[in-house]
């Protein structure tokens, strides 16, 4: 996982966690394009739970066709994901 | 489980309200909030992101039934109350 490049389509992990996160539940199980890295960053789930040493983890900015997460819209819908939320989408998926 | 502070794409809630030249706040408690929050983050009492959790925490209810800087100031209690810097009530 991980070192992902711009272009590369991804898809979101479905899971639920029970604390904060910083994943939308629209974006949940879509597959998205990657568009730039933001950097590495203390990855929120952790640093919410009181984690004395959370994960530092690229933050990925990836884009969704609004038609993918709600059936209608021609437009992009962007959000900022941490490394370990996203993965690899399957050949047949991009 | 999906807490009640994530609902984008939801319907139901009615239409936004966007105000012309919106001030940053609408009374001086909210402006206070805002700088306690700040300063309590900055002195490292909690981390921004306990503070998110603790506004996601609210009871849903309650959540739903407050404006966004009241959110901010039940949050604070309960982080404060938590750490024992506020004693409980």
């Amino acid at each position: 996982m991980g070192d992902f490049r711009a272009g590369e389509r991804v898809r979101v992990r479905a899971g639920d966690p029970a604390g904060h996160t910083r994943v939308p539940r629209y974006v949940r199980g879509q597959v998205g394009r990657i568009v730039e890295s933001q950097g590495r960053w203390a990855l929120a789930d952790e640093v919410a739970a009181g984690v004395a040493e959370p994960r530092v983890e690229a933050v990925y900015t990836v884009a969704f066709a609004a038609r993918d997460l709600w059936g209608e819209g021609d437009h992009e819908v962007t959000v900022d994901l941490w490394e370990s939320y996203i993965e690899r989408a399957r050949r047949a998926e991009a | 489980m999906s807490r009640v502070n994530d609902v984008g794409g939801q319907t139901g809630f009615g239409a936004l309200r966007i105000e012309a030249d919106e001030p940053p706040f609408h009374a001086d408690w909210e402006a206070r909030v805002f700088a306690l929050n700040s300063v309590l983050v900055r002195n490292g009492v909690y981390r921004l992101d306990e503070f998110r959790d603790a506004v996601e925490r609210m009871d849903p209810r309650q959540y739903l039934a407050t404006s966004y800087y009241e959110r901010w100031l039940i949050a604070i209690e309960t982080l404060l109350a938590e750490r024992k810097v506020l004693a409980d009530g």
